[in-house]
């Protein structure tokens, strides 16, 4: 009897522990409250572009940020139409993604992968349509991007990365004139 | 008549101990000892359950990182098709990573013996290049906080570091200043983390994921300690 009884409680054990474990895993994402998106929705409005300050010692607004990176962000709110995102990218070296507030990186284009060095990216949800010149003809569709989001609510990041110490000033100079809002035609 | 229906009750422990017969008794602390192993088994249930959670989304696991010599590098990172252990560690991480398809990122805690970093030690981290457009080690407190120091430097990329003629480098990671590439740890005695991130790799697997050789991971020789 002695010895019957936690044999019968170690399996019950393993499998309450392998539930909680489960249930653990699945919620987490969804309690993290310091995840970067309420981090960077401390900081500004939705569907305007924010650049960040340089990372520093007691001024990052995520834990390990590149220090030899710059970055300028965007949250975007589809709830009133698409958003139309423009940069005139600097560097080959740049990286433009999106993502979910989850942190789900679900697009990306980098500098490199451009025809032209004007970035104009319009992100749509998915039952949101664009009529833009040159969106149907793919020809030509190097001209606007536009991307279908998965969710209505999200984050626009750009990244930066520099070169040498150096170019620090020439791409915080260049992520001032990028822009992001309201989409309207044209 | 209340009364009367108390009385009535079959309440086993309501019975004085002249009136329960010794079988009731044995009854009464089996119950008593099962009480126990129940609320024994929920506790260990939850510490197991809640601690290899928190482990596996911490620090990963063989499903979910790859790990070679001190390096650790989520495989599915920000991958919109990432396994919820991979997610769970983004969303506690606070971080926005690149989706593995487009960088790699790298974490060491140890030295290549196993050995935690720390700025009371002085390290050697000896690499190669590595294949992509644009690379970057850099040195954070255990929170991912960077280190304070009086000349600013916080990381080497691909760009700034000083190679050898092959094509190799050597950072020095320490406190005090040293020759060559140096990379400060601060004043404060604490926990180091050295993250490698690797934007756009030339190489990819099967499945797109950026594809970084084990062997062009910088080794971490600790050479000394204060």
């Amino acid at each position: 009897m002695r010895v019957r009884i936690p044999g019968l409680y170690i399996v019950l054990g393993l499998v309450l522990a392998g539930l909680i474990h489960i249930i653990a895993v699945l919620t987490l994402p969804m309690l993290a409250p310091r995840n970067a998106h309420a981090r960077l929705a401390a900081l500004g409005p939705a569907n305007t572009m924010i650049e960040l300050p340089a990372a520093a010692p007691g001024r990052q607004a995520m834990p390990m940020m590149a220090p030899d990176v710059r970055y300028a962000f965007c949250r975007f709110d589809l709830a009133n139409g698409p958003i139309r995102l423009r940069a005139a990218i600097a560097d080959e070296l740049w990286l433009i993604a999106l993502y979910t507030p989850e942190g789900e990186n679900f697009y990306t284009v980098a500098g490199a992968d451009m025809k032209r060095p004007q970035l104009d990216l319009i992100i749509a949800a998915t039952d949101q349509t664009v009529e833009e010149a040159g969106v149907d003809a793919p020809e030509s569709s190097d001209e606007v991007l536009v991307v279908n989001a998965p969710v209505t609510e999200g984050i626009a990041l750009i990244r930066a990365p520099l070169a040498g110490p150096s170019r620090a000033a020439r791409a915080e100079h260049a992520l001032k004139d990028t822009s992001c809002g309201p989409y309207t035609k044209g | 008549m209340d009364a009367d229906r108390v009385t009535a009750l079959p309440n086993p422990l309501s019975l004085v101990p002249s009136q329960a017969a010794p079988w009731r008794e044995e009854e009464a602390t089996h119950s008593m000892r099962s009480l126990a192993y129940f609320i024994g088994t929920f506790v260990v249930a939850l510490m197991l359950g809640i601690g290899s959670a928190w482990y596996m989304i911490e620090r990963g696991s063989p499903l979910t990182t790859t790990k070679v010599g001190p390096w650790d590098g989520w495989v599915s990172e920000g991958n919109p098709s990432a396994d919820p252990y991979t997610e769970a560690h983004v969303a506690r991480s606070g971080r926005l990573p690149l989706s593995s398809t487009v960088a790699r990122y790298f974490v060491a805690r140890t030295d290549s013996a196993g050995h935690t970093l720390t700025s009371a030690c002085q390290y050697s981290i000896v690499g190669s290049p590595l294949n992509a457009r644009w690379w970057s080690l850099a040195v954070y407190d255990e929170y991912g906080g960077l280190i304070e120091n009086p000349s600013a430097r916080y990381s080497f990329n691909n760009e700034e570091l000083l190679r050898h003629a092959d094509g190799s480098y050597r950072v020095n990671l320490s406190s005090k200043a040293r020759p060559e590439n140096w990379l400060p740890s601060g004043t404060v005695d604490q926990p180091l983390v050295l993250l490698l991130r690797v934007y756009s790799p030339r190489e990819t697997d099967g499945s797109g994921i950026g594809l970084i050789p084990g062997d062009r991971l910088p080794k971490i020789e600790r050479t000394g300690c204060e």
